[in-house]
């Protein structure tokens, strides 16, 4: 199988359980799970059901394209479900079998994996999904976000594109999968490797995105004071990339570390706030028309 | 009598707790059944996503019981005719008993009016459907999930319950789940619903949809198929009984495959492969004629892999571990250890303390310190190459990638990059012992580094006052604490703790705590860990309660002085000896020493006979006592204190040490105080037990 089969299967089986094929963000970010379709969507009372692929980006893990493995950029499918349906696993092996696997033939294991993310002030708990051994998919049921506990749940199943494809196509590295029929990952992607890595390690200018973190943080708040919570996010957002490249740049002491997580996750705090309060102020629009939202969450959030 | 039944169905429960939550839910409810007076044994069963109880010989009706409730006074409740008054009339009805149910009872205080009330017992069904939701639900978890609309919290979703006496179903409500006959199968094998009518149902229900129940039928299953699979290539599974617990957790349906792998990987260290199969991958690793051979065993919840997808699968994952660890043994062989220590200087070892480059300088020189106060100079050299390469692996992508190999990793490429075994072992030995039961470094260079960074970290932290508190202990500094009281033990290194922390100390420059409470603080820190490590030894708690409420700087001496006591107190004349040490303790607590008051007995001021007796035996055993303890004699010591007790008792029973004179007082207790400073040098009897 090839990457964009992949993706189309995915995506169609997921549509298929009313998913929205939402599109990746156009922001950086490091993981599926900061696109607000996720991020966002999890907070407050509306129900939500999206699907898309999203690139993410982690300088630290550039290995110059020598690596069979490791990639700064790597596509997620994420599927996000709110609240989770009750047979959201059994909708979850179903896919793969609309991928071609039989799981009565493999050795298919749900084993704890939490999952936390400082910089957005977020953790959920759930479990790492292997597949004869190999970890395919990371499975979390959202607990809390931008320090605001969740109701309802939300279900979010990230789907390692790159991994999967190697694993379903037996090959041992990342660049001899097949992107499309006759394209590998490699002819499309390698030299990208080795740029981004160089850029990363070796030329970002540190004094700049060190400025830039600074500047995009700024822009975040004045966003957010002027109420608008998207551009705020993104800012955060951008604020979070800068971070990810002084870090593989070697320019975060220890010490700053701790600071500079904590910047950013107020800066999630906020956006997270503010986020509730306008879709609370639109009427929580894609709540069901009768269903008002429950008392006791306008008292904990209002 | 009944049998019970009680099966909850989640999502996948992480193995890392069923232990507990077995142990949990069978004790919660085997109590709260015998409260209830229905008595029964219970049983309980789990697998990866259920929690079950079964139990035999319940009741099916709570027994009735009968109380009695004391009422008015006989004559206030009847009248002299023996009629009833409104006193009594009013207590019958407020117990919901009839006038003639009360009868009069004679107490201490007299007689009284006694109401016998019957609580009849209502079905155990009602009973049991109270008490399982009411535990389950308080069940509580390290990390607790909340899930649906957000309100539900346990462990993991929870999907079905089921909960029968003798056949008939127990109603209740548990998360929102109504309880019931049925369950579901193996989730990729048999995931159909299945109607049980009871216990023996369930069992075989169960297993034909390929859930095993039993823990430790899994168990034994999961041990069997490693031995047989692993014998066909000709080896053994390296043994693991902790790794096959946690596999008997993680699945219903116990199976293993064996794959296999390229024999080059051998080339790389055995202990980077273990750690990559067995922490990574859950992985039991195969031994044969003495090392590692080409094949890993894995647990699977399965019947079977008859086309090996399984094992191709699990192979095809090994072989990518492996070959990023070839990747990274391979890329840092390129740069030298000591090549890495400037970036050992951008690595932070604590906010105030300073990177782990300095953290380096400040174990070189402490370890140098150390080795004049242990004598092993002649290892100067030796020392500082250790201290100085030791931290460089924690910049290494193999230490980044396999934490828990940091020291391992370092030790094995100092050995690729050619330096000498003592250097080489130290870094790799560097973090033991990891535990109690752990051993200690290999050799003397190993054990004074590894002594030495970890006074480093203690003075360090106890010094910014970050020393654990209850239950948190982030810096793991009661690990670094027991270490090094393990190593002194195992080493028998003489040396004056107190002071080799105050030489730590001097290194860290000024930090907030005063130095003198900081040592303090260490002090009985270490003693804590000295007492643990002595009674998990097999000591009396109260031979080391003797020592270690005397001054021990020098931790090995204290364990001499333990054993010393401990083989002395079999001796029939130890206990006259702890008695009369005893006396002493008590006597002088009552004239608390002044500053400066520490004179010796004069003998000429003495007067009575048993004075003089003990005055000659002791002054003649002080001198012996001085050169015994000198040369740590303790037993010989020990023997020649018990000599002086028939003349303590004598003392104690013709001597009244209280004198008006206060001149002979003041000798007398000049002589206990002596005798007592003599004794303390070995143990402070008084603790010593009968």
């Amino acid at each position: 199988m090839d990457l964009q089969t992949l993706i189309l299967k995915l995506s169609a089986y997921w549509a298929s359980k009313g998913c929205l094929l939402e599109q990746p963000w156009d922001v950086e970010v490091g993981a599926g799970t900061m696109h607000p379709a996720t991020f966002l969507r999890v907070l407050g009372p509306e129900p939500w059901r999206a699907a898309y692929v999203q690139p993410s980006r982690r300088p630290a893990d550039g290995r110059y394209g020598q690596n069979p493995f490791r990639l700064v950029k790597h596509e997620q499918f994420q599927v996000v479900m709110k609240p989770a349906p009750g047979n959201i696993q059994e909708l979850y092996v179903e896919s793969l079998v609309a991928l071609g696997i039989d799981p009565r033939e493999h050795d298919l294991r749900f084993e704890e994996d939490n999952w936390e993310s400082p910089t957005l002030g977020a953790w959920g708990v759930g479990w790492q999904v292997l597949l004869d051994g190999m970890e395919i998919t990371q499975f979390t049921y959202f607990q809390q976000a931008g320090g605001i506990d969740l109701a309802p749940i939300t279900a979010e199943i990230t789907y390692g594109l790159e991994r999967l494809t190697m694993f379903l196509a037996r090959k041992e590295s990342v660049y001899d999968i097949e992107w499309a029929p006759g394209v590998t990952y490699g002819e499309v992607r390698k030299q990208d490797e080795y740029e981004v890595s160089k850029y990363g390690f070796e030329v970002a200018d540190a004094s700049l995105w060190q400025t830039l973190f600074e500047k995009f943080e700024r822009e975040a708040g004045r966003c957010l004071d002027a109420g608008l919570v998207l551009p705020g996010y993104d800012f955060a957002l951008k604020c979070s990339h800068a971070f990810n490249i002084l870090d593989a740049r070697g320019a975060v002491s220890a010490t700053d570390r701790v600071g500079i997580i904590r910047r950013v996750r107020d800066l999630a705090a906020r956006c997270a706030k503010a986020y509730v309060a306008s879709r609370e102020a639109q009427g929580f629009p894609l709540l069901p028309k009768a269903a008002a939202p429950p008392a006791e969450y306008e008292a904990e959030h209002g | 009598m009944a049998e019970f039944l009680f099966e909850i169905l989640a999502e996948e429960i992480p193995a890392g707790i069923l232990p507990g939550a077995r142990e949990d839910l069978l004790s919660k409810v085997s109590a709260a059944f015998a409260e209830a007076r229905l008595g029964g044994t219970l049983s309980v069963y789990s697998t990866s996503r259920r929690l079950a109880l079964v139990g035999e010989g319940v009741a099916d009706q709570q027994p009735d019981a009968e109380t009695e409730v004391t009422g008015p006074p006989a004559s206030v409740g009847y009248d002299a005719d023996g009629n009833p008054t409104k006193a009594a009339i009013g207590f019958a009805k407020a117990q919901g008993v009839g006038v003639e149910d009360l009868h009069v009872a004679t107490f201490p205080k007299g007689p009284y009016v006694v109401a016998k009330k019957v609580t009849h017992g209502r079905p155990a069904a009602e009973v049991i459907g109270e008490i399982l939701p009411a535990i389950v639900s308080k069940m509580t978890f390290p990390r607790m999930m909340r899930w649906g609309d957000g309100t539900p919290e346990w462990i993991r979703p929870v999907h079905s319950v089921l909960a029968l006496l003798d056949g008939l179903v127990i109603p209740m409500i548990l998360f929102g789940v109504e309880s019931g006959r049925t369950t579901f199968g193996h989730r990729t094998l048999a995931p159909g619903r299945i109607v049980t009518m009871g216990v023996p149902d369930w069992f075989q229900k169960l297993r034909a949809a390929h859930v095993e129940p039993d823990l430790a039928v899994r168990r034994t299953r999961f041990e069997e198929s490693a031995v047989a699979l692993a014998k066909e290539v000709g080896g053994a599974p390296a043994p693991d009984p902790a790794l096959l617990d946690s596999w008997a957790h993680l699945v219903e349906s116990p199976c293993v495959v064996r794959g296999s792998f390229d024999p080059t990987f051998l080339e790389l260290p055995e202990e980077i492969l273990v750690t990559s199969m067995r922490e990574h991958q859950k992985m039991l690793p195969v031994r044969a004629e003495g090392s590692l051979a080409p094949y890993f065993l894995a647990a699977c919840d399965q019947i079977g892999d008859p086309k090996g997808l399984i094992a191709r699968g699990n192979e095809w994952v090994t072989a990518a571990r492996f070959s990023d660890a070839r990747f990274f043994w391979d890329e840092d062989g390129k740069a030298k250890l000591e090549d890495r220590l400037p970036a050992l200087g951008r690595l932070q070892f604590q906010e105030t303390l300073g990177d782990t480059l300095q953290k380096t300088g400040r174990i070189q020189d402490l370890a140098e310190k150390l080795a004049a106060r242990l004598g092993l100079s002649h290892l100067d050299a030796l020392l500082v190459r250790a201290a100085r390469l030791m931290k460089a692996d924690l910049v290494t992508d193999m230490v980044r990638e396999f934490p828990d190999l940091q020291g391992i990793v370092g030790g094995l490429y100092a050995r690729r990059e050619g330096e000498g075994e003592e250097v080489w072992q130290a870094l790799y030995d560097q973090y033991r012992p990891s535990s109690a039961e752990d051993s200690t470094p290999r050799g003397d260079v190993g054990c004074a580094v590894a002594l030495a960074d970890r006074l480093d970290t203690l003075t360090g932290l106890f010094g910014l006052g970050l020393q654990p508190t209850g239950s948190k202990d982030p810096y793991a500094l009661r690990r670094a604490a027991l270490g090094v009281v393990k190593i002194l033990l195992d080493r028998k290194w003489r040396l004056d703790l107190p002071a080799a922390c105050a030489d730590a100390a001097a290194l860290h420059g000024a930090l907030p705590r005063r130095k003198d409470e900081v040592l303090a603080d260490l002090s009985a820190f270490f003693l804590e860990r000295l007492r643990f490590l002595l009674e998990k030894k097999g000591h009396a708690p109260d031979v080391v309660e003797a020592v270690l409420t005397t001054e021990c700087p020098d931790l090995a001496d204290a364990e001499e002085r333990v054993e010393a006591v401990e083989a002395m107190r079999k001796e029939q004349d130890f206990l006259p000896l702890a008695s009369a040490f005893k006396r002493m303790q008590n006597i002088l607590a009552q004239s608390p020493e002044a500053p400066g008051d520490i004179g010796e007995p004069d003998p000429a001021k003495m007067t009575d006979d048993a004075e003089k007796a003990l005055a000659l035996d002791y002054l003649q055993a002080k001198g012996m006592l001085d050169d015994l303890v000198a040369h740590r004699r303790y037993k010989d010591a020990l023997s020649i204190m018990a000599s002086l007790g028939p003349g303590l008792d004598r003392f104690f029973t013709e001597v009244h040490v209280m004198a008006e004179d206060p001149d002979v007082k003041e000798n007398r207790i000049a002589l206990l105080r002596s005798m007592r400073g003599q004794f303390v040098r070995v143990a402070r009897f008084s603790e010593i037990r009968g």
